[in-house]
């Protein structure tokens, strides 16, 4: 599969959602196939939460595979063999683009805690640009889960003549009061890490891990779900030897744990913040108080929306709320509920029924 | 669906209207209308192959057993809704077509005749009625609610439904005179477009 990994700066700048504006940017960006001819074998991949611009595959053996690589690559669901996947990490991010491990151009000094409010809105505009800097005028499809769902749904509203296709997996027109609980939990438990220092640990050389792995233990239980962690660990202990902690008593423990720590040693807390606060702040129908029908009319491209049954995180309704306004409106629109095990992680795993319909769906006219 | 079927379906949907298709199948139907009328269309299926034929068609199909509600539809404005087939498979079929013209302005609806002679041939040699249109052996079926074009239309008199047209067809699938006639002993299949009073 061939694989390009570049940092591209945009001069332009960006406006964003907050007032805010950015008046450069670079966007780390992952591409794999090749675009074709007429430019219009290529699909966007907008990653979730903790995700970044590494999609599929791996570039050196030290490398982890790419979050989605289950689903695209060669003869995958998203075949790259014909299709040309683009991949770019969020603005806001900490895997390469602008973000606050970034240097701020103005002050010449980090962004840490400054860098600006960051909305799904502003990454679909940011990946606009990007669109057009690689002379893509109309993406095949635009796809996610999650947090990457909202920005599909948001790329067939926000410019509904540039895609042709949506599909948008695992996601809500706008996060719960139950989602926003939960990531303010995740919130405080890094704001509340005496490392955190208002969140300007980077000028003290320090790093909040502790908040950090405590709010990422949070998410992993709510990714999951009962039957899957049943599945996995049931109630065993965790053996002696490998004990991460001395306190753990069962795997389940442990494996949060190793989860935790690992995650905790590559994220930046402040991403992590800005990251929630934008998932917290999606609402698909803000810009028409609340009438998702209303924002919805726009949409042109052919919607392909998949929940699955172990999700309560973003659960099977949620899915449903986005087929019905779509129906509403007279908007092409598939909803499939699927089986999925792993709780709302199962948007990344490749399930035959899920690698069937996202394959109908890119083959269909 | 047999051609005859699909080409009465046809004639009864209006251009560009917005249609709903209660175990839409494979699709094939709503295809052919959205091919041909110009409609704006959605399927309503279970079966999983189904459903992944419809989405490689390009058919928007929502996966949902209609006995677990199809009220949540309500607010969509549809003209048509089609149940070619199904009606008898429903846990209760006629709340289902109160719901269904509750969501839709008219409603065509299909059903195999239990009345049909065959069937009646079958039923007086003591055994459960096996036809071209109801193939599955009585263990095997997914019919639960059976009933003859006379049931059907004393339902729709009770459930005050006027039936706007209605067809019928012999177990060849076509139109015949007998079956036109005397359609409760020589109709093998009705077809009617029902709306509320």
């Amino acid at each position: 599969m061939k694989t390009k990994t570049e940092l591209i700066k945009f001069n332009q700048g960006l406006d964003l959602e907050s007032g805010a504006r950015l008046d450069t940017f670079d966007l780390m960006v992952e591409t794999y196939g090749e675009l074709n001819k007429d430019k219009d074998n290529a699909i966007l991949v907008c990653h979730a939460f903790s995700g970044n611009h590494h999609a599929a595959g791996k570039s050196s053996d030290n490398e982890a595979l790419g979050w989605w690589d289950e689903v695209i690559g060669p003869g995958k669901a998203i075949n790259t063999d014909k299709f040309f996947v683009v991949c770019s990490n969020n603005l806001g991010g900490c895997s390469g683009s602008s973000g606050p491990l970034s240097l701020n151009p103005e002050t010449n000094e980090l962004y840490g805690k400054d860098f600006p409010l960051v909305s799904v809105t502003d990454w679909v505009n940011s990946q606009k640009l990007l669109s057009d800097y690689l002379g893509i005028s109309k993406w095949y499809m635009v796809a996610g889960g999650s947090l990457g769902g909202m920005q599909a749904l948001q790329w067939a509203i926000s410019y509904p003549n540039k895609l042709k296709k949506a599909g948008i997996f695992a996601t809500a027109t706008k996060s719960s009061t139950q989602n926003i609980a939960m990531n303010e939990v995740g919130r405080e438990a890094i704001r509340k890490d005496k490392n955190f220092m208002e969140g300007d640990y980077l000028n003290h050389n320090v790093k909040p891990k502790s908040g950090l792995k405590t709010a990422r233990m949070l998410g992993h239980i709510t990714y999951s779900s009962e039957d899957i962690m049943d599945q996995k660990f049931g109630r065993k202990f965790q053996d002696i030897k490998s004990k991460i902690e001395g306190t753990v008593d069962y795997e389940v423990e442990n494996y949060l744990q190793y989860k935790g720590e690992k995650f905790s040693d590559t994220f930046d807390a402040n991403s992590y913040i800005l990251m929630t606060k934008a998932m917290d702040g999606y609402d698909a129908s803000f810009s028409s108080n609340g009438s998702l029908e209303e924002v919805m009319k726009r949409i042109k491209a052919k919607l392909l929306v998949v929940g699955f049954d172990s999700d309560w995180l973003y659960p099977p309704k949620r899915s449903k709320e986005i087929q019905l306004a779509a129906m509403n409106v007279d908007v092409e629109c598939s909803c499939v509920i699927l089986k999925g095990e792993q709780g709302h992680d199962s948007f990344l795993f490749a399930s035959d029924r899920y690698v069937a319909i996202i394959k109908g769906f890119l083959d269909s006219k | 669906m047999n051609t005859s079927l699909t080409n009465i379906i046809k004639k009864w949907v209006p251009e560009k209207s917005k249609v709903i298709d209660f175990g839409c199948g494979d699709g094939s139907l709503l295809k052919d209308l959205i091919d041909e009328k110009n409609i704006r269309g959605y399927g309503v299926e279970i079966d999983h192959n189904k459903i992944q034929e419809c989405i490689l068609k390009g058919i928007s199909v929502i996966e949902k057993d209609i006995d677990e509600g199809i009220q949540d539809f309500e607010s969509c404005n549809f003209d048509v809704a089609v149940m070619a087939s199904s009606i008898q498979c429903l846990k209760e079929p006629h709340l289902a077509l109160r719901k269904m013209l509750k969501l839709s302005k008219q409603c065509i609806v299909t059903l195999p005749n239990l009345g049909f002679w065959k069937c009646r041939l079958d039923l007086a040699q003591g055994r459960m009625p096996v036809t071209p249109n109801l193939p599955s052996s009585w263990y095997e079926t997914k019919n639960l609610h059976l009933c003859t074009i006379k049931d059907f239309e004393t339902l729709c008199f009770e459930e005050g439904f006027v039936i706007n047209e209605k067809f019928f067809l012999n177990d060849k699938g076509a139109k015949s005179a007998m079956a036109s006639i005397f359609p409760n002993t020589f109709a093998s299949e009705g077809i009617y477009l029902i709306a509320k009073k």
